[in-house]
This record gives structure tokens, C-alpha cells and sequence, in this order.
């Protein structure tokens, strides 16, 4: 009949992409296009603009050495130690000022205060403790990974439905149980982002500190293409670097995300 | 009146004598608990009822080892108990399943604690949850369920435990009058087929009425026992009991013990608003 065919579009192909993806692919072919131009206009020094095709070179050379492979996982071991160790400590610390309203009004404020102070500014405190190698690496990254898991922790904890915890009581629970069947898992969503935030910072402590001082990792490579000037390698790094963070942002959100869904 | 210590026996299960509950406040002590003593029988469906304010709640928590108290002493089988006690399962007035449990995880909560093992545990969620009426319900989570569902769960968590005392407080006041009602139906029902002993914190009178072999009414504050009635309508009984005569009859005695203590502390709030206790000085 013809009113059924009016009121069913299946006939319209389905678009083959969104507008948004069309868009997104419009602007990165732009500005590569720009940047080429860039490149052999001759207006900028040379080098500080390589072409895309030095770039590709430089990413595929990268990418079939072993050595940025092993610089690879020394960062990645960094910045794991960094969360595994200032997550953990921070997990406690704000479990504790949460719990405990005479702690948490004696120190808190320290947190706030620490919480946001660029941490760089302890490297040099950190070589003199734990030397140039990953030691003092791992120790500005769980310091920057310290503060904001405590936070998250401490107002996740304030949180929790007082209701819950008279249930836990009721049933008599012992204190571990009431950690790890009360608190924590009324405690997911704050934690999670508060690690989530702590990833951030962890990546961005270690790298800055292998930039500034070391002899590996990928902060060290960076900054060693920079002073050798090997643009095309300095940008090659930087690329993977960019999807690396991209891919570890996503897996921890993902980890939260299906939490979210599963269990509201 | 009658006197307090009359009322208890020998039997009795759970007894509370001369328990008196003090605050420290700004304003100075205020007395929530005024020595107040009665005794709970094997078996027997015992309400607490009194206006807002008569200190119900404080002796829920009290009773429940949540609370300390100043003076006097409970004791459950002639243990004295300071502290949750086992024999004691609590159902609360709020929200309080567990959001990122499934509704077996939440009834099987207190077998856990106990470390029952995981396949005995589940089964015998599946008992409770099937007693409190929510089979096909296992899997889901709280978030999936309606109020009154949440309640049913909190319920058979409590059940679970196999307590010698249920003691609730105002379990059904955050549903509408309907559920509220039904699950009571519900509750009675389960607490005749178990024999489940149970003391039950209300300020609602058809409910205690509808549910109980005893009620007590307390006093505005402080809250003292101002009345114990005995609720001599036959069993088993449902919730269409509300519509008899002789059920309008306790009503109607109950709410004129009531209405003197509640009128009390109508006035009392009102005073508050217009003298607030700092503005004197």
C-alpha cells in the first residue's frame, strides 16, 4: 500500500559514515596537508618541520629496533610501579582520613595543598634519594599518583551510605570484611576515577623526570632526538606516545564503564 | 498504667530492664530512653509505638547493640548483650541492600561473613528469597527492583542470618499504603510459618494492630512505656482483619493513648520553631 511505503524509510541506504566521523577525518587530512606544505614551503628552519614522509621513516625505524621497545618497557615498568605503589598508598591514606574525622581534619588540608603543586619541583630531591635511574622516576610517579587516589578516596569514603554500614555492623562484621565488603565496593566509582586521574599524572610525573634527567625510557629517548635534532625521530615518538596514552586512558575507562553497567 | 516490671516473665527471650539513653547535646543532656522495661516472649510478634521523638529509634539501636546506652541492661536468652548480637537481626528503615550485589549476594551477605561455603550459601538465599516472595528475581541487582522488592530483600538478608529476634524498624514507611499493606501481609505470614519471634518499631497504628500478639505505646520524650496492650484477635490473620470491628476497636484504644503523646510533641516541635533553644540567651 502506499501509506506503509511512505512510513517505512528502509529504502534509504544507511550513511556509510556519521557527520562527527567525516568531520574528524576532514580535519586530520587538513592539517597534514598543511604541514606538508609547511614542510617544503621553506618558511620555517629547515628540520623543525620535517615532511611526512621523513616522519613515516623515522616511525617505521623506530618501530623495528629493539631498542625503543626496551626503553618502551622500562617507562611502562615506571609508571606500573608508580600506580601499583602510590595507588595502594594513597587507597590506605584515604581510606584512613575518610574513616577518621580527628585524622582527617589534622592532615587533610595538606593534601589539598600538595595535591595541586606541580611535583618536578621534588626531582632533585628524588636523585639525591634514589639516585638517576628508574629509582627516583618511579618515586616522582607515585608521588604525583599519591594525591589525587587519596582524595577520591577520603570523599568516597565520607560518601558511603552511613545505612550500609550499620548493616555490616548489624551482621557483625570484622573490620577486613567491612574493607573489602562494604568499603571498597561502595567506593568503586570514586576510586576508579581517582586512579583514573592517577594514571594521568603517574605518566606525566615519570616522563617529565626522564626528560630532565636519565639514561632510559621514553622520556629519555625524546629528549635525546631533541638534543642530537633528529626532528623526524623527536615526532615518530611523540605519535606513539600520543596513542599509547590514548590506549591506556580507554582501558582504564572501560574498566569503570562496564562496572558501571553491570552492577549500577 | 501498667507496671513495667509486672510484664516481664521468666521466658522471656529478649529482655530489656530499666534501660535508660542520655545525649550530650549543646543544650545539655537530653534524656531519649527514660527507664524503660518490657519483656519480648518466644514466638510472639511484639510492636513498639509512639509518636516522633519518643526515642522508638534510639531503642531499635539499643536493642540492636548499634547504640550504648547509660543505664539498665539487655539481655537476649539471659545473655547480656553489649554490642550486635547474632541472636538479633536488624531490618532498616532505609535503603539498604547492597547496589552492587545481585539479590542472592545481598541475602547470602550474612552467610559469608560466617563463611559458609559458596554453594550451601546460595541455597540457602534461594530459600529466603523464595519465603519473601521473589522467585525469578536471583539475578537481578537492587536498581532493577521496586521499593517495596528492596524491602522483601533486605527482609530475607536478615532471615537469612536466622536470627532468634527480628527487630524492625518502620520497615514499610518509605512505601505507599497499598505495598505497605500487602508486604505486611507478607511479613505476617512468614512470621507465623517460622514462629519467628519479632519487635517491630512503628508510629503506624493499623500496622502494629494488624501484626502484633502485644504493642507497646511510649510516651513523647522522654520516652517511657506508657502502655502495653494486648492485641487478643485471632490467627493467622491478613491484612483484611483492618476492616473488623473489633480491630477498629484497638485502634481506637490505641490511638487515645496516642494522641495525648503526640499532641505533646506537636506543641513541643512548635515551641522549638518560635523559642529556637539558642536565640535565648
Amino acid at each position: 500500500m502506499a501509506d506503509t511505503s511512505r512510513v517505512t524509510p528502509l529504502a534509504a541506504p544507511a550513511p556509510v559514515m556519521s557527520p562527527v566521523t567525516l568531520l574528524r577525518i576532514v580535519i586530520i587530512l587538513t592539517v597534514l596537508a598543511v604541514w606538508e606544505l609547511l614542510s617544503y614551503s621553506g618558511w620555517l628552519y629547515q628540520d623543525v618541520v620535517p615532511s611526512l614522509l621523513a616522519i613515516g621513516g623515522a616511525l617505521i625505524d623506530l618501530l623495528t629496533h629493539g631498542e625503543y621497545y626496551f626503553n618502551l618497557a622500562v617507562t611502562a615498568g615506571e609508571v606500573g610501579t608508580a600506580l601499583l605503589l602510590g595507588g595502594s598508598l594513597g587507597l590506605i591514606v584515604g581510606i584512613t582520613l575518610g574513616a577518621n574525622r580527628f585524622l582527617s581534619k589534622a592532615f587533610e588540608s595538606y593534601l589539598y595543598y600538595l595535591g595541586p603543586t606541580p611535583k618536578i619541583i621534588f626531582f632533585p630531591i628524588m636523585i639525591m634519594w634514589f639516585g638517576v635511574g628508574p629509582g627516583s622516576k618511579i618515586a616522582l610517579g607515585t608521588l604525583s599518583c599519591f594525591f589525587p587516589v587519596a582524595l577520591s578516596a577520603a570523599a568516597g569514603m565520607r560518601q558511603i551510605d552511613k545505612t550500609l554500614i550499620r548493616v555490616g555492623k548489624s551482621f557483625r562484621a570484622s573490620t577486613a570484611q567491612m574493607v573489602f565488603k562494604i568499603y571498597l565496593p561502595a567506593m568503586r566509582h570514586p576510586i576508579i576515577n581517582g586512579v583514573r586521574l592517577g594514571l594521568g599524572v603517574a605518566l606525566i610525573g615519570t616522563l617529565l623526570a626522564e626528560t630532565k634527567l636519565s639514561n632510559k625510557g621514553i622520556g629519555f629517548l625524546i629528549i635525546n632526538a631533541y638534543s642530537t635534532f633528529d626532528m623526524p625521530r623527536m615526532y615518530a615518538m611523540l605519535i606513539v606516545l600520543f596513542i599509547l596514552s590514548i590506549g591506556a586512558n580507554a582501558v582504564v575507562g572501560r574498566l569503570g564503564g562496564l562496572d558501571t553497567i553491570k552492577r549500577n | 498504667m501498667t507496671p513495667p516490671a509486672a510484664q516481664q516473665s521468666n521466658n522471656d527471650i529478649l529482655v530489656v530492664d530499666d534501660v535508660v539513653v542520655r545525649f550530650d547535646t549543646p543544650d545539655g543532656s537530653v534524656t531519649a530512653v527514660d527507664h524503660v522495661s518490657f519483656g519480648v516472649r518466644p514466638g510472639e510478634f511484639l510492636s513498639v509505638i509512639g509518636p516522633s521523638g519518643c526515642g522508638k529509634s534510639t531503642l531499635f539501636n539499643v536493642i540492636g547493640g548499634l547504640l550504648g546506652h547509660t543505664e539498665g541492661m539487655v539481655s537476649v536468652a539471659g545473655v547480656t548483650i553489649n554490642g550486635p548480637h547474632q541472636s538479633i537481626g536488624m531490618v532498616f528503615q532505609e535503603e539498604s541492600t547492597f547496589p552492587w550485589r545481585s539479590v542472592t549476594d545481598n541475602v547470602a551477605f550474612p552467610l559469608e561473613l560466617i563463611g559458609m561455603p559458596k554453594a550451601q550459601r546460595i541455597e540457602r538465599a534461594r530459600h529466603f528469597i523464595s519465603l519473601v516472595g521473589l522467585d525469578g528475581f536471583e539475578n537481578r541487582y537492587p536498581n532493577e527492583l521496586s521499593g517495596g522488592m528492596r524491602q522483601r530483600v533486605s527482609l530475607a538478608r536478615t532471615l537469612a542470618s536466622e536470627p532468634k529476634i527480628l527487630l524492625m524498624d518502620e520497615p514499610f514507611a518509605a512505601l505507599d499504603e497499598q505495598t505497605r499493606l500487602l508486604l505486611g501481609d507478607k511479613v505476617l505470614q512468614i512470621q507465623q510459618q517460622l514462629k519467628q519471634t519479632t519487635l517491630l518499631i512503628t508510629h503506624n497504628i493499623t500496622e502494629a494492630v494488624q501484626m502484633s500478639d502485644r504493642i507497646l505505646v511510649m510516651t513523647y520524650r522522654p520516652g517511657r512505656v506508657k502502655r502495653i496492650v494486648d492485641i487478643d484477635l485471632p490467627r493467622p490473620r491478613t491484612s483484611e482483619i483492618v476492616g473488623s470491628e473489633a480491630f477498629g476497636r484497638y485502634v481506637a484504644q490505641i490511638w487515645a493513648d496516642l494522641r495525648e503523646e503526640a499532641s505533646r510533641g506537636m506543641r513541643d516541635e512548635e515551641d522549638h520553631m518560635m523559642h529556637p533553644a539558642g536565640s535565648k540567651s
